[in-house]
């Protein structure tokens, strides 16, 4: 049960705040998936740590090409980012498609990643950008790819009684570089994808100089379709070579039936259509054409 | 349990409650400070019923914990106007059919504040984003939409 | 036309200022002095024998005051539903409930309920309740519960393996022959979701029970004085001890609280009486979903013959419907289905038969439309069909064969108006009919199609169910009117439209009226609001109590101005004399000089008047409504992805017949409400349930009922064919803005992709499928 809520002022302050609850003290940030968690049992904590006071954390920033974002920062914040929608619209995208504008506005990026649900969606962005994240703990400060963080579906590599995620970085897109987001989904708000697929890619004289594609759910985290970035690398931008990239995608895709949003065979069936759509978007925003 | 003692602007007055830490925005202010223009419909964030402003902001209080609103600019239905100085959107909901059972309506109006409060002049995509979570379930949204983008143009006239 | 002064005008809601400040108090806000907190404890399975049930820890714990089970509530057996109360002999209401049982039959059926001092103790002390379950077989569809083999989950089946009440039979000549007489004859069987009315307002009641044993309930429900009857019933005490009212507000209906708010009522009474102190239940949402009434999904077979000229020749319909674990509306449900389906095409040959089966999931009861959906898709589907294959529009064929005014139909009131033609004409006009069949250009990966619905529905329940009503208007002292009339407002917009009836029939101004409704104690009888009967049945019982007290107002008038009250009328609160003009007058000044003749007087010095000399006007409405039936076609356009399967709405056109519009802007609201729950049910909305009965759309995040983002433009025209047995030649509209979209939605989808569906919502994986399948049988 719930006996105290702290605001702590600084980073360290927070971890103070953690490691005084002995494995009771959970950090909180929007808290819109941790409070139902808590309601309906799923997760327990006797103290929680809100971090989105902290200053420094509400800000995104781009120092260097790299965007960061602070733990604080909400959905809506970088959903209506002109920084992201310029330089990671991929993200951008996803951000939007969040549950409603409440939720967006309440609900943190960082907290999309760290609750480790599969098809998150700012989180399947985020691996498409290769975004890394800052994690602070009392034995100190480490950087660990965001396609890193998943130890299960629901279950996160980190420890938010003990670790906490200060920022999330990734390099700003570049002239020659796109990106797009693409999501199957029941209603356009409040409710969660069927399949979300990210793209980003970098091209020169038309060819694709690389390709990371990701999609969800089709694993116990964002899944990197490695077989179909392959074959872009290097290959010539052109609907034929976009279609085999897709059919790869699907290749190495494992999703599960759900009751609720489609059935596995459904899922697959449409898997390559949002990645090709995706990769279409994509090559268009940087500048090349099929 | 710990209680604590919450301290926040409620409709620009301070206020000061005893809360527990599991105590939920809505809650609060529906039982504790019998503001029952915030309804609740879910008790999950899903409904947008309970919907307030929070330091400029739609927020579902709902699913917000009281103790988050601790110096806090929070605005709801009862403090944006009423009989003889009525919010542009009070007037346009009422005056345009956008009132059925009334039951989201006020958290559709905070909704729509939100808004207006930052952008006077939302387009039909903005209009429908500000309340896409805020379920009504009497109205199909026709007359709230037309309601919120006429408030907009009195809003924008009274300047 | 004739000219009204405040009947058909959009005027401000009567309600509007308390809801849009927040100070609308609804159930879920009721609190009196030392109220407790009710809640309910469900079974988790679909179907079992309560062996043993312990609840001496929760007891125990502190906070708590009371806890109810099956062992210590009246074992009086009742029905949810106000059917109940409203069943016309010598039908007789299914009865099939008790709060509490010791046989559980779906997931969510109520075991037990606590009061305490919190919501959160009343909450934990649930978890300390030890039950011992003995699961039984169960079932869940309704035709797999009509084999033998299935569990009986009722004693009291008499028409067949687990079918609810009566089998509804509704013969017209001679279907064998007529089919035989057809040129052609197209049969389908089709299948319905169950879905959820998801007012915004869950079920809610606040019960008071005082030290001399009257009783008061706040709650939820749609129908106040048949709540009452239940609960007089349910708990042995005199109507007369019992007050049913809203508070006054409710926070939507659809149908799902017509009778109780599914448990609410009783449980919060029963925790009342052995608290011994108020008591308030408010169902969670995830409640809301799984334990009150949702729409019958089921099956409905349509088999239309037709002469080659395009003329229905015959037409048979059939249905077996998704009752549920408890009877509810379950046997009036089919007969609507039947009846209304009947009515909309002039058929000389036709038949019905249809029922509802018990099965081990939530109860289905009233929902919107009450069956009239569930008929529709079908049919229109099927006419649809029809008219490819005689090679007529869709149109064409439809205009050929509606219903007219004084056809023969099926039933039992005559059809004395239609604007349905006008609906089909305006409907296609707004959605650009004429541009069907070259909306999409070759190789195009999105497809658009335009298709239409039509359907028609009741004006009330009379003579299928007792349907009277009661009004009174009183003049009050000063010229004033209250109104007093039983009815809710649950949304709709009744406290608005029924005080409009009585301003215009008084000729009086609106501001003059106040209105007391939704109470057992204050209000005279009143069915309640269902059946799109509010404006029509309960506004015709307005209308002949205004009536009254305008006759006796003439009267008097006529005395006082010394002339025969045939030459009166009213107008602004003002009495005068018809043909005088009307200049120069003393009339409310009072001071009139002897000898001067007055030609007119002011109600409010007329009603004063009165009163010193020991008078008041109180005008009685007592009426049994007629019944009239509303018109609607609706036009919709689609745009299907074909390599998703994902069907958008993009625009419905919804033009409907409702005899007169009493307040415009009500009645456009109630459509393009009604059409919005039309779209999510062809599309997107259904409650399916896993193996063991659990239902799986329980949240609103998880139910996908469409959200502002998810809206088409929605055009609602008002057609207006006065119906001479309505208020001012008004008809119902309540449910109507919904029955016949699905219908028209999947023609549309028919129109763009060359498809049919015969099961709806037609969800992305769904189409994707049927895509699938008609591109491998073509290649
Ligand atoms: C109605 C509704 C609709 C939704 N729709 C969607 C949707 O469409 N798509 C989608 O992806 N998600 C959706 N969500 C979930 C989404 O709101 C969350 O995933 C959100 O982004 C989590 O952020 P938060 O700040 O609320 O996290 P919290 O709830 O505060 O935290 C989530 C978890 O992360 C931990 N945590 C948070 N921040 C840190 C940190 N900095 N360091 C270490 N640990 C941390 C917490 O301890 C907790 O375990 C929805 C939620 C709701 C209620
Ligand atoms: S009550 Fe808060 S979103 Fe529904
Ligand atoms: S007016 Fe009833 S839910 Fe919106």
């Amino acid at each position: 049960m719930l006996q105290d809520y702290l605001i702590p002022e600084t980073v360290e302050q927070a971890l103070s705040h953690l490691q005084g609850g002995k494995g009771r003290a959970r950090v909180v940030a929007g808290g819109t998936d941790l409070l139902l968690d808590l309601a309906n049992g799923k997760k327990e904590a006797g103290v929680l740590v809100d971090l989105t006071r902290i200053p420094g954390l509400q800000e995104i920033t781009l120092e260097d090409d790299l965007i960061r974002l602070g733990a604080a920062v909400t959905h809506n914040q970088v959903a209506k980012s002109k920084l992201i929608q310029e330089k990671a619209s991929v993200l951008a995208r996803a951000a939007r498609s969040v549950g409603s504008l409440q939720i967006r506005n309440t609900a943190t990026v960082v907290g999309n990643v760290v609750n480790a649900q599969p098809a998150a969606d700012a989180a399947v962005a985020l691996v498409a950008l290769g975004a890394v994240a800052e994690v602070v703990s009392p034995s100190g400060k480490e950087y660990i790819p965001v396609e890193k963080l998943y130890a299960g579906v629901g279950k996160s590599v980190l420890d938010s009684t003990s670790q906490i995620v200060t920022r999330i970085q990734f390099p700003a897109l570049l002239k020659n570089q796109g990106s797009a987001y693409e999501r199957l989904e029941q209603r356009k708000a409040l409710a969660l994808p069927m399949l979300n697929v990210a793209v980003v890619v970098s091209l020169a004289d038309n060819r694709f100089q690389w390709a990371r594609i990701v999609m969800a759910p089709v694993g116990p985290g964002p899944v990197r379709a490695t077989e179909a970035e392959a074959i872009l690398t290097g290959a010539d931008v052109s609907l034929g070579n976009i279609e085999n990239a897709a059919a790869a995608a699907r290749a190495q895709a494992n999703p599960r039936s759900s009751a609720l949003r489609g059935s596995r065979e459904y899922r697959l069936e449409v898997l390559p259509v949002l990645v090709r759509r995706a990769l279409e978007a994509a090559v268009v925003r940087a500048g090349g054409n099929c | 349990m710990s209680s604590k003692i919450l301290t926040f602007t409620l409709n620009g007055e301070t206020i000061r409650v005893v809360v527990e830490p599991t105590d939920m925005l809505a809650d609060v202010l529906r039982d504790k400070l019998n503001l029952i223009g915030v309804k609740k419909g879910c008790g999950q964030g899903e409904c947008g019923a309970c919907t307030v402003i929070m330091n400029g902001d739609a927020v579902t209080s709902c699913i917000i914990p009281a103790l988050k609103a601790e110096g806090a600019v929070v605005e709801t239905i009862e403090g944006i106007g009423g009989p003889g100085k009525y919010h542009p959107l009070q007037e346009s909901f009422m005056d345009l059919g956008a009132i059925q059972c009334g039951f989201c309506t006020p958290g559709m109006i905070m909704s729509a504040k939100a808004l207006l409060d930052k952008n006077e002049q939302p387009t039909r995509e903005e209009i429908r984003e500000a309340i896409s979570g805020n379920i009504c379930r009497c109205t199909g949204y026709v007359k709230i939409e037309k309601a919120v983008s006429t408030a907009a143009e009195k809003i924008r006239e009274g300047k | 036309m004739k000219n009204y002064n405040v009947v058909g005008q959009s005027v401000r809601r009567l309600d509007a200022a308390e809801k849009a400040t927040g100070t609308a108090v609804f159930s879920s806000d009721f609190t009196l002095p030392g109220m407790l907190y009710g809640k309910v404890l469900r079974s988790p399975y679909a179907h079992a024998r309560i062996v043993s049930i312990d609840t001496t820890e929760a007891e125990k714990l502190p906070g708590v005051k009371a806890v109810v089970t099956y062992k210590n509530t009246p074992r009086e057996i009742f029905n949810t539903s106000a059917t109940m109360t409203f069943t016309v002999p010598a039908l007789k209401p299914v009865l099939d409930q008790y709060i509490f049982d010791s046989v559980v039959r779906y997931v969510g059926d109520e075991v037990a309920a606590v009061a305490a001092v919190s919501e959160k103790l009343a909450e934990e002390a649930l978890k300390l309740i030890k039950v011992e379950y003995e699961e039984l077989p169960a079932v869940f569809d309704p035709l797999e519960a009509m084999k033998p083999e299935a569990p009986d989950i009722h004693a009291n089946c008499k028409e067949g393996k687990n079918i609810i009440g009566e089998i509804i039979k509704i013969p017209m000549g001679d279907v064998e022959k007529g089919f035989k007489e057809c040129d052609l004859v197209i049969e389908k069987r089709f299948k319905l979701p169950i879905v959820k009315q998801v007012q915004m307002e869950t079920q809610a009641a606040v019960a008071q029970v005082e030290v001399n044993g009257k009783i008061t309930v706040w709650s939820t429900t749609q129908t106040p004085h048949p709540t009452r009857m239940i609960l007089a019933k349910i708990f042995g005490v005199p109507n007369s001890k019992i007050r049913v009212l809203n508070p006054p507000y409710v926070g939507g209906g659809f149908g799902v609280r017509i009778g109780l708010s599914a448990k609410a009522e009783p449980i919060a009474v029963a925790l009342a009486m052995q608290a011994g102190k108020p008591v308030r239940v408010i169902y969670s949402r995830e409640e809301d979903f799984m334990a009150s009434d949702t729409r019958h999904g089921g099956y409905v077979t349509v088999k239309l013959g037709a002469k080659k000229d395009g003329t229905f020749h015959a037409l048979d319909l059939k249905a077996a419907l998704n009752g549920g674990a408890y009877c509810s509306f379950s046997t009036e449900t089919p007969g609507v289905l039947g009846a209304m389906g009947l009515a909309v095409y002039r058929i000389p040959n036709q038949s019905y038969y249809g029922h509802s089966v018990y099965t081990n999931v939530t109860p289905a009861g009233a929902m919107r439309g009450f069956g009239n959906p569930q008929a529709m898709f079908p049919i229109e589907s099927v006419v649809d069909m029809m008219a490819e294959e005689l090679g007529m529009d869709p149109l064409e064929l439809r205009l050929k064969n509606i219903m007219r005014a004084g056809d023969p139909w099926c039933l039992p009131y005559p059809c004395q108006s239609t604007g349905l033609a006008e609906c089909i004409e305006r409907g296609a006009k707004s959605i650009g009919w004429e541009r069907r069949g070259s909306l999409n250009q070759p190789g195009a990966k999105k497809l658009r199609g335009i298709g239409v619905g039509v359907g028609t529905h009741v004006s009330n329940s009379w003579p299928f169910c007792v349907d009277y009503d009661n009004a009174i208007v009183t003049v009050q002292q000063d010229g004033s009117i209250h109104l007093a009339s039983g009815v809710p407002d649950i949304g709709t917009g009744t406290s608005t439209a029924l005080p409009q009836l009585a301003a215009e029939v008084l000729g009086v101004g609106l501001e003059e009226v106040s209105l007391t409704f939704g109470d057992t104690l204050s209000t005279p009888f009143d069915i309640g609001s269902h059946a799109s009967r509010t404006l029509y049945a309960a506004g015709t019982a307005v209308v002949a109590a205004a009536e009254d007290a305008k006759r006796q107002i003439l009267e008097y008038a006529a005395d006082f101005l010394k002339v025969s009250p045939e030459r009166l009328e009213i107008k602004d609160s003002l009495i005068y004399i018809t043909g005088r003009e009307l200049g120069e007058d003393c009339a409310g000044t009072g001071v009139c000089k002897t000898g001067e003749e007055r030609i007119s007087v002011t109600l409010q010095e007329l009603a004063y008047h009165a009163h010193l000399r020991n008078k008041q006007f109180i005008g009685v409405g007592r009426i049994v409504p007629e019944n009239a039936p509303p018109w609607h076609a609706h036009f919709a356009e689609v745009e299907v992805d074909t390599e998703t399967g994902q069907v958008k709405v993009i625009r419905v056109a919804a033009a409907h017949d409702v005899g007169k519009a009493i307040n415009p802007v009500i009645v456009e609201g109630q459509i393009e409400g009604g059409v919005l729950q039309g779209v999510g049910y062809a599309v997107s909305e259904e409650i399916v349930h896993d193996a063991k009965g659990r239902p799986l759309h329980n949240s609103l995040h998880k139910y996908l009922l469409p959200t502002a983002e998810d809206i088409p433009e929605i055009d609602a025209i008002i057609v207006e064919a006065s119906d001479p047995s309505g208020p001012f030649g008004a008809k119902g509209v309540g449910e109507t803005g919904l029955v016949p979209t699905a219908g028209a939605i999947a023609n549309a989808v028919y129109n763009a992709t060359g498809v049919r569906f015969y099961e709806i919502p037609m969800t992305e994986e769904k189409v994707f499928r049927a895509l699938s399948a008609a591109k491998n049988s073509t290649c």
